[in-house]
């Protein structure tokens, strides 16, 4: 009897402690659930890898969206006019921060970062000052450090044959280019046919000197390279008369029609994935790209030219015996906190976590398309590890520094949209012969002024000056 | 005096079971439409955040001024002309042979339609491959036969080109089938007795078969023209309208100035002169078809 009375009353205590126990766990925190939005494919993988992480440390149930790299602005957007609250966190372009936090759809972040250092100071001045802050507040935190980037065939740079015939022909030694005029003769001398010899090898198929981003939507910051490089300027910030029409500008084009002969004849279809194969696929000498193409161009799944491939410098040009190279910033990731979160802080946790913690780990991969935008980024060669050797790290990393020290910054004033839409489509009207260099910028100088004056002449103006005075403290503009 | 205020339910009754339906109509079909109309008469840019601010007919000025609205127009309009043109040709081609095959008609007629139960999305990016310069089938046949290889959707002169041979092929099928069922609803003993007056097939064809196939013909090109005129979906997939504006469609235009740029008032007054042309373009169509019936 006293064993049956001691076995129920220890049942009791157990029922009643799991009860108990059961009690307790739903009265803990609930998980929160968020939501991050981004353009698809391999730039949201660390949001699919860390998701375990995320409700572990911080709690938060995350779900995924992603959308065409393309329609990334116009979702978001939509979502924020109408104040539907769909999105926690947004995975936007930096040119988009006038529009998303002018208007007010993102939440400022210098109070989350007072509590949680996201370490801002590791981040170069470019993307920190320009991509992640407006008018004096943060409203974001980087996620992927676009930068263009000369890369090259170094097995045909260094090939005797090839050396010898180049110094045969154009009278100095094959090198990277390290102008523009220099970057001609180098795709001139390496365009040839199928059935010609490449470094000593019969080719199978047409072999390009280069390649460019010839679709509308990016082709501008292809451009741009020269454009900056010439000293052009993107509005006159007395007047804010457009300067794209400018000498520069008309070169620079004129530079571009030039070169689009040693192309492959399809280069006005050329998007990122296009450009990034003809080099990859060893049909291209050289191509100007974002970082990623390094670090994919390493890796045997995706690369047939592993361990060929040199980084260095967007050419430029010679003034006053100084040469003068300026790597244009297109794109790029930051994170913001939509306003219309209810759960910002948790959300700043999230986003915290991927800028500053996993950042090395995810800018490091070829697996993603991000990019080092953190000065540890570049002091940690042995991360990436796609690379045969440090040594080949090292070069890559040297490389895409190396453009950041003369990065060309984006237009992030309200407008950018249009203001871009404009360039690329009259920039690819030029390429494809249907105007001159002159007249396809003219246009777009008069178009500009259009819009302009549609967003208010003054109010753009003071924000263009302010843009161009934080670039100038910033020591990317003169 | 009560008798006077008393409700006539039975009359009511319809109009209470109607009322939902209504109030539904309005809401998703009439409201927009009205409040798109007010819109279009505002300049509204949603990328500055600023409010609608009433300028009249100034998109509209604006509009009738822009090169690119113009030249969106002519692109459709070549649209129009070219691809649902050849489409009314080939399919009534096809839909011929297809009625004087009496074994597999069926199967022929099935495969035939399986471009158009495709979904635009797989269309558009199997187009894109078979157009592509270098691994593309197309390329390849011309190669093989010692031409050169066309870069279809990078060179102005074929981009939009490129296009309309896609829609061709996604949409001769619709005219095919419809025409097809207008041939078979043709009683024999019509064509039959033509054939016994010593009439050739030509003739049996232009003066028997035309004539009643006419509204069934006008009909399939009224709803083509309308379906091209909205063509996007191959736009964005193909060419995004590009080299330059080689390929924009009034559509595509109207989706970059409405969704990219946030320019709704403009957007607004764009969606509504095409449906003024559409309106132009139905009823002259349908002017045929009225002529026809007075006849």
């Amino acid at each position: 009897m006293r064993k049956k009375v001691i076995l129920v009353v220890s049942l009791a205590v157990f029922i009643v402690s799991l009860m108990g126990g059961t009690m307790l766990v739903q009265a803990a925190e609930k998980p929160v659930k968020l939501t991050v939005v981004g353009d698809a494919g391999h730039n949201q993988k660390p949001w699919e890898w860390y998701k375990k992480d995320f409700l572990k440390l911080y709690n938060v149930d995350l779900k995924i969206v992603g959308v065409p790299f393309a329609e990334v602005y116009e979702k978001e957007k939509i979502e924020f006019v109408t104040h539907t609250g769909a999105y926690d966190i947004v995975t936007f372009y930096p040119k988009y921060l006038g529009d998303f936090a002018g208007n007010g759809y993102l939440y400022p972040l210098d109070e989350f970062i007072a509590k949680l250092d996201p370490h801002l100071e590791d981040v170069t001045p470019g993307y920190r000052d320009f991509y992640c802050k407006y008018k004096g507040k943060i409203y974001a935190l980087p996620y992927d450090g676009d930068i263009l980037n000369l890369y090259y065939r170094k097995d045909l740079f260094e090939n005797p044959e090839e050396k010898a015939n180049f110094k045969a022909k154009y009278g100095y030694e094959l090198r990277p280019p390290r102008t523009w005029k220099e970057y001609k003769d180098v795709a001139e001398f390496f365009t040839r046919k199928k059935g010609e010899t490449l470094a000593g090898k019969v080719l199978q198929r047409d072999f390009y000197g280069t390649a460019f981003y010839g679709q509308r939507d990016w082709c501008w910051a292809w451009w741009g390279n020269r454009f900056a490089s010439y000293g052009g300027v993107y509005f006159d910030e007395d007047t804010m008369e457009p300067m794209i029409n400018s000498p520069a500008g008309v070169k620079a084009l004129e530079d571009m029609i030039e070169i689009k002969k040693y192309c492959p004849p399809n280069v006005l279809a050329f998007g990122y994935e296009e450009l990034k194969d003809a080099f990859l696929n060893g049909d291209t000498a050289m191509v100007i790209q974002w970082p990623c193409v390094g670090k994919k161009g390493a890796d045997p799944a995706q690369s047939k030219i592993v361990g060929k491939i040199g980084v260095t410098t967007v050419p430029g040009v010679i003034k006053d015996g100084k040469l003068y190279r300026r790597a244009m910033m297109p794109c790029g990731r930051v994170l913001g906190i939509a306003k219309e979160s209810e759960y910002p802080w948790k959300a700043y946790q999230v986003i915290w976590h991927v800028s500053y913690k996993t950042s090395m780990d995810d800018v490091s991969t070829a697996k993603t398309g991000l990019d080092p935008y953190r000065y540890s980024h570049f002091q940690h060669p042995e991360e990436y590890e796609m690379f045969s050797t440090i040594e080949a790290a090292k070069i890559y990393l040297e490389g895409v520094k190396s453009n950041m020290e003369v990065g060309y910054p984006e237009l992030v004033i309200p407008g950018a949209e249009q203001y871009e839409d404009v360039l690329g489509r009259k920039i690819t009207e030029a390429l494809s012969g249907g105007k001159s260099a002159k007249q396809a910028l003219d246009e777009v100088a008069k178009e500009w002024d259009k819009i302009t004056n549609r967003f208010g002449r003054e109010k753009q103006k003071q924000l263009y000056r302010n843009l161009v005075a934080g670039w100038r403290k910033a020591g990317l503009w003169k | 005096m009560k008798e006077k205020h008393k409700v006539n339910w039975e009359k009511a009754m319809p109009f209470l079971f109607i009322l939902p339906c209504v109030g539904i109509l309005l809401a998703i079909s009439i409201f927009p439409l009205i409040y798109s109309l007010w819109l279009s008469f505002n300049s509204w840019e949603l990328a500055m955040g600023f409010p609608p601010e009433f300028i009249g007919v100034g998109n509209y000025i604006r509009l009738f001024l822009e090169p690119r609205f113009w030249n969106a127009m002519l692109n459709t309009g070549r649209v129009l002309l070219f691809g649902v043109g050849s489409q009314f040709l080939i399919g009534l081609a096809i839909a011929i042979l297809l009625d004087k095959l009496i074994r597999g008609r069926t199967l022929i007629t099935t495969l035939f339609l399986l471009p158009m139960v495709i979904a635009p999305v797989v269309v558009g990016c199997t187009w894109r491959q078979i157009y592509h310069y270098e691994y593309g089938p197309l390329n390849y046949i011309l190669r093989g036969v010692n031409l050169s290889a066309i870069p279809w959707l990078s060179n102005p002169n074929f981009s939009l080109s490129s296009v309309i041979i896609g829609d061709t092929w996604e949409w001769t099928p619709f005219m095919m089938v419809v025409i097809l069922a207008g041939l078979q609803s043709i009683p024999e003993e019509l064509r039959e007795a033509a054939a016994i007056d010593g009439a050739s097939n030509w003739k049996i064809f232009t003066h028997v078969l035309l004539p009643l196939l006419k509204p069934v013909i006008i009909v399939a090109i009224l709803i083509r023209v309308m379906d091209a005129f909205k063509l996007f979906d191959l736009v964005v997939l193909l060419t995004q309208g590009g080299p330059g504006e080689s390929s924009e469609t009034i559509t595509y235009y109207n989706y970059l100035v409405g969704f990219k740029h946030f320019s709704l008032g403009y957007a607004a007054a764009l969606s509504y002169i095409q449906l003024v042309v559409i309106i132009v373009i139905a009823n002259f169509f349908l002017r045929f078809l009225r002529e026809r019936e007075t006849r």
